[in-house]
């Protein structure tokens, strides 16, 4: 089941923006438009995780997280332009778990959803991913294949996650070196086709051939 | 108190009292005074008058000479009327009123100026904050939609952002002592940030970065480190050359971890290096690259200065480094163990 976020947003297209930058990264989301009844809302959404901004129309994120936290202890995210100190101090204080002022890098934003909702609600199983008979298996960085195993580096396991999470899909070179840049690992240009071309050797040696094809000016697929 | 001017103001007087005794000695002679009882009392007279003289004149200069040390001591010296005594002379009255009453009209303006720049700051804040909102808005579009041309505009969007930042911090730096709150921070999360923060710009202009690993946590405010760094990381770009490279680092060094910044880019010639941080100085490579306004490293400084982080810069034609020299409390490790 996807984990449901709720949006507590005025500005409408921020809302909707928010809210298909969310459902394409796999969480299923609220977003009301009308804020005066979002209490109740909340409390029949059931959401895993609010993403609160502070200043709304005829109320204030604060008011509103102190609300929540009567009868909820759900992760709350206060979004805001306004930073100061006083706003970040209060969001603490009121139990609000992690504090964002806009504009906002998007992958810090899922970064720290990602990070609150792991930590509040501990997923069980091994996180792994499978394309074409190939296993991915994050937590121990390898990749198996009928029965034999080979360990990857931090690049080459964040590089092969990219490319699985949108197997069947061309990935671009550009897109690629972005997200490994949002994941703290500076790869440039060369450097990301000397990483694909040691990935490719690591796989052949299991003998895993030609699983990484690459489009001409494009990019590279699995 | 200049006393030639004192005695030249005195010249009418002196004059009256000479036409006096110059009257009195022709009313005792022709009154068959002798000449001798004449000449005592012209002496008396003479001497009378010029110790009376000279005591007045003394007394002033002791009163007025106290005035002066006393505005000189004041730090803000149009308060001196607030100050000093009544005068005893009735000119000196009029004078002290109109000291008065400049003093109050002076206060009243300043008062207004002030308030009007407090005014003026609240307003840019708050004109910030509204900014981000439609920035953040461009953003999310251009992520959600991404085409060849979202990534120009991203690039964009990312020097919108950092012009409005400087503009903040430049409204901030004037009144900071309630805009910033020390706390730990990590060495390695705010460079993390601050290269997030210009992931475009630097995808773009094709830098290569090189991040050591840092352990380190000093005590802070992380938005103006993230701030002080993103001016830095826009200046590396802005003055690089040939195949740029940019190296984040951290060294310890007696009682302080020094934050590095390198890069391989221009330099800064050694007679514009002293002068850099200096507002609205552009020196030569600023007059090479358009856009340089002078203000970056100013406000660097200033707010390294407030955060007591001592910013030095080294360079040479291979480049230039600047560090940034976090205090360590030792007494803060000890009690945390």
């Amino acid at each position: 089941m996807n984990q449901k976020i709720l949006i507590v947003e005025d500005e409408p297209l921020i809302r909707n923006e928010l809210n298909t930058l969310l459902q394409s990264n796999g969480y299923e989301t609220v977003a009301p438009e009308e804020l005066s009844d979002v209490i109740d809302q909340i409390k029949v959404e059931q959401p895993h995780l609010i993403l609160l901004d502070i200043k709304l129309p005829g109320t204030s994120g604060f008011s509103l997280c102190t609300q929540i936290r009567t009868f909820s202890e759900v992760p709350i995210i206060f979004v805001t332009s306004c930073n100061t100190d006083m706003d970040e101090l209060n969001s603490i204080m009121l139990g609000g778990d992690a504090f964002i002022t806009k504009p906002y890098n998007t992958a810090i934003l899922l970064a720290k959803i990602a990070s609150l909702l792991r930590r509040a609600y501990p997923v069980k199983q091994s996180e792994q991913m499978a394309c074409g008979g190939a296993v991915l298996r994050l937590e121990s960085s390898s990749l198996d294949y009928h029965g034999q195993s080979v360990e990857l580096t931090k690049n080459e396991l964040k590089i092969l996650y990219y490319l699985f999470k949108n197997a069947g899909k061309i990935c671009a070179r550009g897109d690629l070196v972005e997200f490994l840049w949002d994941n703290q690992l500076y790869v440039d240009d060369n450097a990301l086709s000397v990483n694909i071309n040691r990935i490719r050797e690591k796989l052949a040696g299991i003998g895993l051939t030609d699983f990484i094809k690459t489009k001409h000016r494009q990019g590279y697929t699995i | 108190m200049n006393s030639r001017r004192y005695w030249k103001n005195r010249i009418p007087f002196l004059l009256t009292n000479l036409v006096c005794m110059a009257a009195i000695t022709v009313f005792l002679l022709v009154c068959g005074n002798s000449f001798s009882a004449v000449l005592l009392i012209l002496v008396v007279w003479a001497l009378v008058l010029l110790a009376g003289l000279f005591l007045t004149y003394w007394t002033r200069k002791r009163q007025m000479q106290k005035l002066l040390d006393m505005a000189g001591q004041l730090s803000e010296r149009y308060l001196i009327s607030e100050v000093m005594e009544l005068p005893e002379q009735a000119e000196d009255q009029v004078y002290y009123q109109l000291l008065k009453m400049a003093g109050k009209s002076m206060l009243e303006q300043i008062g207004e100026v002030r308030r009007e720049r407090l005014e003026y700051k609240e307003y840019i804040e708050q004109w910030i904050h509204e900014i981000k909102t439609p920035i953040t808005a461009m953003k999310l579009l251009c992520e959600n939609h991404r085409t060849d041309w979202t990534k120009e505009l991203l690039l964009e969007l990312e020097k919108t952002n950092r012009f409005t930042e400087q503009a903040l911090y430049y409204a901030r730096s004037e009144h900071t002592e309630k805009d910033y709150s020390v706390r730990e921070m990590s060495l390695s999360q705010v460079v993390h940030q601050a290269i997030a923060d210009n992931k475009y710009l630097l995808l773009q202009s094709g830098v290569r970065l090189e991040v050591e690993e840092m352990e380190d946590t000093v005590y802070s405010d992380e938005k103006w480190v993230r701030f002080i760094l993103n001016q830095l990381i826009a200046n590396a770009v802005k003055y690089r050359s040939g195949q740029p490279v940019l190296r984040f680092s951290t060294r310890r060094q007696q009682d302080r971890v020094l934050l590095v910044v390198g890069d391989n880019g221009i330099g800064i010639s050694s007679t514009d290096l002293p002068r850099i941080f200096e507002k609205g100085f552009t020196g030569q490579n600023g007059r090479m690259v358009q856009q340089s306004t002078g203000i970056g490293l100013y406000l660097c400084k200033r707010l390294c200065d407030k955060l007591d982080i001592g910013i030095t810069v080294e360079s040479s034609e291979q480049g230039t480094s600047i560090s940034l020299a976090f205090h360590i409390n030792c007494l803060i490790h000890e009690v945390q163990g």
